[in-house]
C-alpha cells in the first residue's frame, strides 16, 4: 500500500498457555477506517491493544508510523503519544474535571502552555457536542457524555491514529447514537481509525475495510459491501446472522 | 393546604421516629436515659462543687509547656498566633477559585510555617561574618599550611590581590558580564572588609587604626594596576579563560591570608538572636503537640515513599521497603521508642548528637510511616487497572502515571484510615513518658504528687482527657471535611 501507517505481520500473543493471537497480518493506510468484529474472546480487543502496546506481542512485528514496537521504552511512549485510545468503560480520571482530563497529557507530555491546552480542550468539547460541561467531574456526566469526553481527551494529543475498543458496548441504547455521530464525524475528517465494534450501521456508513476475528485469527476481511453482501466463510455468515437479527 | 399530623413532623415526630419507634427501642431509650441521669447526678455536682480546680489553675504553666522558661513563653503564644492566622487565611482562601492569589499566599505561608514556628520554639543562633570566615578556614585548611608571610602584611596583601583581580576583570570584559562581576567584587570586598574591621586588634597587629583607610589606599592602587595590566594584555584569549579559576581561587586564598586560621576565637562565636531553649526542657501540652505534629508531617511523605517502594519493580528497593515495614510493624511502639533512644546514635556520625526529644520524634515518625505505607498500599489496590491503561495510552510515562493519576486517587480513598492512624499516633505520644520525656500525661502525674495537691487525681486526669478528646475529635472532623472537599464519594471511579 502506498502510505501505510500501521504494518503488522504474523502477530502472536499468549496469555500463559492460552494462544490469544495466532498470527495476525494487517496493513492500514493513512486515513483508513477499519472495523474489527467477531465473537467475544476472539482476540480483537487484544489485537488493537498491541498496537499501542498496552499488551505486548510475543512474536511478529508491529510497525506504527515507521517505529517498530520493541522493548525500548522511549519508542513506546513516542508511539503512544501519536495514538489516541477510547475504551469500553470510558476510563476518565474521576479526580479531575472534564477540562483537566483533556488538558493533562497535552500539558505534561506535549509541554503545551496551560492556556493553549485549555483553548484546544474547549474547541474539542464543542466538536463532541458538550461545550458547557468543562468544569464538571466525570461522575456528574451521563455515559454518553463521558465517552465523548474520552474521545476529546484522546484527540487533544492530536494523534495520527485513533483506536476504539468497543466504545458503545457499555452505553444505554439512547446514548449510543451520540457517540457514533462523533465517531462518524471523525472518520469523515480523514482520521485513521481502528474500531472494535458490533455497530454494523457504523461499519456500513464509514468503514473502508472490515476484519472478522475468531479464535485469534483473521477469518475474513474485505469492504463492508463484500462482508455484508457476499461473505465467503460460513463462520462469518453465522456470526453476522446472529448479530443482525436484532 | 392540609398540614401533616403533629406526630409526623417537628420534635414530637422526631422523637417518635428515632427513639420510640418500637417497643424494644422505647425501652432502650428509657434505660439509656436512666444511665445518663445516674452518671450526671454524680459528675456534674462534683465538677461544679467538690472538685478543687486550683490544682490545675496553679499548675497551668507546667501543664502547658513544662519547664519552658516563663519569660520566654510569649514565643509560644506568637507561634500559636502564626498558626491561627494561617488557618484563618486558608479558611478564607478555600472559598476562592483555584489559582487565586490568597490561595497561593496561604500555601506559601504553610510551607514556611514549620521553619518560623521551629525558630520561635527553639530559638536561633546566627553566625556572624567572622564565624563564617573562621569556620571556612577551619574546615578547608590545616594550620600547618600557613604561609611564611609576616602577619602584618597579610591583610594588605589580600586586598591587593582582590583589587588587582577586579581591575583585570573590569578591563577584560565588557557590557553585562562586567556589571555582574563588578557587583560580585563589591560584595566580596564588603564581606572582607567588614569582618576585618570587626576583628579584634591583636589579630591584625600591623593594622592599627585607621586601618580601613590604609586598606582602601591599597585597594585603589591595586584596582588601577589591575586595569592597566588588563589593558596592556587585552586580546589574550588565555587570560580571559583564566579569569574564572582566578575568581574561584580568590576566596580561599583570602581566608588563608586574613585569618591565619586562628579558629575558636571567643569574640567570633555565633550571636543568639532568640534565646536557645533546647527541646529537652519542653513539656506538657507543648511537647505533646510538637511530637504529634512533627511525626505526622514527617511520616506522611516517608510512608508514601515506602508504599511506592514496595510496589517497585526493582527487587532491592522493594525488599528494603518490605523489610522495613514488616520489621517496624512487628514491634510494639514502646520498643521502638526505647530503640530510638538507645540505638539511633549508633547510626549517626559522631558530631551529630540528637537530644532525647528528636530521638523520640524519629521513633514515632518511623513507626507511623510503616503503618501509613500499608494504608497507602491499600489505596493503590483500590485503583482499577483501566486507570493505568488510560493514562499510559495518553503517552504519560510511569512517573507521571503514578504522580498525576494513581497517587492522588489512592491517597483520596485512604483519608479515613490515614486520619485514624494520625489520631492514634497523637494519643500514643503519651508513651514517650517511658523514654523520660515529660509530655502532658507525665506532667499530670507529677502534678498530683505535689504535697499541697495530694489526692487531687480526678481533676488533673479529667483535664488531660478532655484535651486529648478535643484534639482527636477535631482531627476526625477535619478528616470528614477534607473528604467532602475532595468529593471522595461523588467522584468515585
Amino acid at each position: 500500500m502506498a502510505d501505510t501507517i500501521i504494518h503488522c505481520t504474523n502477530v502472536h500473543k499468549w496469555y500463559g498457555h492460552f494462544h490469544a493471537l495466532r498470527g495476525i497480518d494487517m496493513d492500514v493506510a493513512r486515513g483508513e477506517v477499519i472495523v474489527i468484529f467477531g465473537p467475544s474472546g476472539s482476540g480483537k480487543s487484544t489485537f488493537i491493544r498491541t498496537i499501542n502496546r498496552l499488551e505486548e506481542h510475543q512474536r511478529g512485528t508491529i510497525v506504527v508510523d515507521g517505529i517498530e514496537l520493541t522493548h525500548d521504552v522511549r519508542n513506546i511512549s513516542a508511539v503512544r503519544s501519536e495514538i489516541g485510545m477510547v475504551f469500553q468503560s470510558f476510563n476518565l480520571f474521576p479526580h479531575l474535571t472534564v477540562s483537566q482530563n483533556i488538558t493533562l497529557a497535552p500539558i505534561w507530555v506535549r509541554k503545551w502552555p496551560k492556556e493553549k491546552a485549555e483553548e484546544i480542550a474547549q474547541q474539542l468539547l464543542v466538536r463532541v457536542g458538550i461545550p458547557e460541561q468543562s468544569d464538571k467531574y466525570p461522575g456528574h456526566l451521563s455515559g454518553g457524555q463521558q465517552q465523548r469526553v474520552a474521545i476529546a481527551r484522546a484527540l487533544a494529543m492530536q494523534p495520527k491514529i485513533m483506536l476504539f475498543d468497543e466504545p458503545t458496548s457499555a452505553l444505554d441504547p439512547e446514548m449510543i447514537k451520540e457517540v457514533l455521530d462523533v465517531m462518524i464525524g471523525l472518520a469523515k475528517s480523514g482520521m485513521t481509525m481502528l474500531v472494535v465494534t458490533h455497530e454494523m450501521g457504523f461499519a456500513r456508513a464509514v468503514a473502508d475495510r472490515m476484519y472478522f476475528f475468531d479464535e485469534g485469527l483473521v477469518i475474513e476481511s474485505g469492504t463492508p459491501n463484500e462482508i455484508f453482501e457476499q461473505p465467503r466463510e460460513d463462520r462469518t455468515k453465522l456470526f453476522l446472522s446472529q448479530i443482525l437479527v436484532h | 393546604m392540609e398540614r401533616p399530623p403533629l406526630t409526623a413532623v417537628g420534635p414530637l415526630g422526631w422523637l417518635r421516629q428515632n427513639l420510640f419507634n418500637s417497643w424494644l427501642n422505647a425501652s432502650l431509650t428509657l434505660l439509656l436515659a436512666l444511665v445518663l441521669y445516674g452518671l450526671g447526678r454524680g459528675i456534674i455536682p462534683w465538677i461544679f462543687g467538690e472538685a478543687n480546680w486550683r490544682v490545675v489553675s496553679s499548675n497551668l504553666g507546667l501543664l502547658s509547656w513544662g519547664r519552658y522558661p516563663v519569660e520566654q513563653a510569649w514565643r509560644l503564644g506568637l507561634a500559636l498566633g502564626v498558626i491561627v492566622v494561617l488557618s484563618v487565611i486558608s479558611w478564607r482562601a478555600s472559598r476562592l477559585p483555584a489559582g487565586a492569589r490568597l490561595r497561593r499566599l496561604s500555601l506559601t505561608g504553610w510551607l514556611i510555617s514549620p521553619l518560623v514556628v521551629g525558630v520561635l520554639l527553639r530559638g536561633l543562633k546566627l553566625p556572624t561574618a567572622a564565624t563564617v570566615v573562621n569556620s571556612l578556614g577551619y574546615y578547608l585548611y590545616r594550620p600547618e599550611l600557613l604561609p611564611l608571610l609576616e602577619q602584618e602584611w597579610r591583610a594588605p596583601f589580600a586586598v591587593v590581590m582582590l583589587g588587582t583581580l577586579v581591575g583585570l576583570t573590569w578591563s577584560i570584559y565588557a557590557d553585562r558580564r562586567r556589571r555582574i562581576l563588578s557587583g560580585l567584587a563589591a560584595l566580596a570586598l564588603l564581606g572582607l572588609l567588614l569582618p576585618l574591621g570587626l576583628q579584634p586588634e591583636e589579630l591584625l597587629p600591623g593594622l592599627a587604626p585607621p586601618r580601613m583607610l590604609k586598606l582602601l589606599a591599597f585597594l585603589a592602587a591595586a584596582l588601577l594596576a589591575g586595569r592597566s595590566l588588563g589593558r596592556s594584555l587585552s586580546g589574550a584569549e588565555g587570560l580571559r579563560r583564566s579569569m574564572l579559576p582566578a575568581w574561584l581561587l580568590l576566596p580561599p586564598l583570602l581566608v588563608l591570608l586574613l585569618t591565619g586560621f586562628d579558629v575558636g576565637v571567643d569574640s567570633v562565636a555565633p550571636s543568639e538572636v532568640l534565646l536557645l531553649v533546647e527541646p529537652t526542657v519542653w513539656g506538657g501540652v507543648l511537647l505533646t503537640l510538637v511530637l504529634a505534629t512533627v511525626s505526622i508531617l514527617a511520616s506522611f511523605p516517608i510512608g508514601v515513599l515506602l508504599a511506592l517502594g514496595r510496589r517497585s519493580e526493582l527487587p532491592v528497593v522493594k525488599w528494603i521497603c518490605v523489610a522495613f515495614i514488616e520489621l517496624v510493624r512487628g514491634v510494639p511502639l514502646i520498643t521502638i521508642l526505647f530503640m530510638a533512644q538507645v540505638m539511633l546514635p549508633f547510626f549517626l556520625p559522631l558530631e551529630l548528637t540528637l537530644d532525647r526529644v528528636v530521638r523520640a520524634m524519629a521513633g514515632l515518625t518511623l513507626f507511623t510511616a510503616a503503618y501509613l505505607a500499608e494504608i497507602v498500599r491499600g489505596g493503590f489496590q483500590a485503583i482499577h487497572r483501566e486507570q493505568y491503561e488510560a493514562a499510559r495510552a495518553l503517552g504519560l510515562n510511569e512517573l507521571l502515571v503514578t504522580g498525576l493519576i494513581i497517587l492522588p486517587q489512592a491517597l483520596r480513598t485512604v483519608i479515613p484510615p490515614m486520619m485514624g492512624q494520625f489520631v492514634s499516633i497523637f494519643k500514643d505520644t503519651t508513651l514517650v513518658t517511658f523514654a523520660g520525656l515529660l509530655d502532658l500525661l507525665a506532667v499530670a502525674q507529677s502534678v498530683i504528687k505535689q504535697r499541697e495537691f495530694l489526692g487531687l487525681v480526678r481533676e488533673v486526669y479529667l483535664v488531660s482527657a478532655v484535651f486529648y478528646f478535643v484534639i482527636s475529635y477535631t482531627m476526625s472532623r477535619a478528616s470528614r471535611q477534607l473528604e467532602k472537599r475532595l468529593g471522595v464519594e461523588e467522584r468515585a471511579t
